[in-house]
């Protein structure tokens, strides 16, 4: 019992002095983070428009999270939803839209000015 | 690309007996064409084309000649073409020198990249300094971004019906504007819509069949690729329309490449872009702007010139390039 009562506390021991190391380390990277540019919020999702593409074509996201849209092509896109729920304005070359998604359920959309491409958000 | 080869596709065209003015050599020809800008010239009915280098050097015989402009993309700046404005001072320098002065333009759309005020003043602007006459627009899809073509329409849609469409008279030829590039549905191709498609019936009834017709709209009215949505979904029921007419020339923009078919009594023709090239059909992952080298460039883009001559079957379409 002795011996096993030893153990557990230098285990734990252990275990603080490694969560203190990686909590001075998170520390740290939070202030070089918010010192340039304020991190993401952890439930937010990205989607890449590239070569007249959305990418990825599905994503499945929680209730509740951002989505935002990136144009890396050389030419104007647009997000719209089919339904109406969202609908951005021309995308130049690297604009962002982003939407939140508060409601469950299936997206489908496309860019109105290439309506050929589609794809869709499922938020659960 | 030299005038050598437009020498001989001149020649193909002038060869063929065909009622359709082209073969299929004539076609591919054509299609290794791409870029150059073009004159139409309508003969007999059915477009031939020529080059701008060959037309400039000769007068055509025709009742009528005018000069497609397509895809002017006023502010568009990335590397498959940084000046746009310069390369369309050099198409409107190519039509000031032809010989046979052109009674008017037509531009099939996305005259701007972005449907700005400033895009569309400027283009409008510079046209406004070429020989004679009137300016017939269609919009692009790019024309009517963000405020559902309220720019394009306060501008250039006066005298148009519902989103910008219309027809005129010029000597003798019946010539037709549509706008397929509203309303867009996901998934979908071009679109013409009941609306415009009732009125385009309605509009051409009382034609004699000998009228000659020329339609003009930005995206093809023939599918030259789905998948890159090349095409109009609901074009077929305004060719049936046409039906009845000994001839008819479509003429569009969109695909920034010169391509030509005929199908019994239509010639459709797409002209080059004045802003940038794209890639042939399936060339490329996608149709974006295709880089080419500096020197290239202006061999790839291009304007149409057309010729009509009463008493033939075909308008002649004269492509040529910017180099």
């Amino acid at each position: 019992m002795e011996r096993q009562l030893k153990r557990k506390s230098l285990a734990s021991i252990m275990g603080i002095v490694v969560l203190v190391g990686a909590g001075g380390f998170i520390a740290v990277r939070h202030a070089r983070a918010d010192g340039a540019k304020s991190a993401e919020p952890a439930a937010a999702s990205q989607v890449k428009i590239d070569n007249f593409t959305f990418t990825a074509q599905s994503i499945t996201v929680r209730v509740g999270t951002e989505v935002t849209w990136v144009n890396r092509d050389d030419i104007p896109h647009t997000v719209v939803s089919q339904d109406g729920a969202f609908k951005s304005k021309a995308l130049d070359t690297d604009d962002k839209f982003s939407f939140k998604f508060s409601q469950p359920g299936t997206y489908h959309y496309f860019c109105s000015i290439h309506p050929k491409m589609t794809a869709e958000v499922v938020v659960k | 690309m030299n005038p050598t080869d437009r020498d001989e596709i001149v020649r193909e065209h002038d060869h063929n007996h065909n009622r359709d003015g082209v073969d299929r050599r004539g076609f591919l020809k054509c299609m290794a064409w791409a870029g150059a800008g073009a004159l139409c010239v309508m003969q007999g009915g059915v477009l031939t084309s020529y080059s701008l280098g060959e037309t400039a050097k000769k007068k055509m015989n025709g009742e009528l000649s005018f000069v497609q402009l397509s895809d002017s993309h006023m502010g568009f700046n990335k590397p498959a073409n940084p000046d746009v404005t310069a390369t369309l001072q050099v198409a409107l320098d190519r039509i000031k020198a032809l010989q046979t002065q052109p009674e008017f333009l037509i531009h099939t759309g996305d005259v701007t990249h972005l449907a700005k005020p400033e895009q569309f003043d400027t283009v409008a602007q510079m046209l406004k300094g070429t020989p004679g006459q009137d300016i017939f627009y269609v919009p692009g899809e790019h024309d009517m971004i963000d405020d559902n073509g309220k720019g394009y329409l306060d501008r250039f849609g006066k005298n148009t019906q519902g989103a910008g469409w219309y027809s005129f008279e010029k000597k003798g030829v019946h010539f037709i504007g549509l706008v397929n590039v509203m309303d867009l549905k996901a998934g979908g191709l071009g679109t013409l819509g009941p609306e415009q498609l009732e009125w385009m019936e309605k509009d051409v009834k009382h034609l004699s069949h000998s009228t000659p017709i020329v339609v003009f709209a930005h995206i093809p009215l023939w599918t030259v690729y789905e998948d890159w949505g090349w095409g109009t979904q609901d074009s077929g029921q305004a060719l049936s329309y046409l039906k009845k007419f000994g001839s008819v020339t479509v003429l569009n923009g969109h695909i920034h490449q010169t391509m030509q078919k005929v199908e019994g009594n239509v010639t459709f023709h797409t002209a080059c872009s004045t802003a940038f090239p794209q890639p042939q059909p399936g060339a490329a992952p996608g149709p974006g702007p295709m880089k080419v080298p500096a020197e290239q460039l202006r061999t790839l883009l291009g304007i149409t010139d057309v010729n009509y001559v009463r008493g033939k079957h075909s308008l002649a379409v004269i492509d040529s390039n910017l180099a």
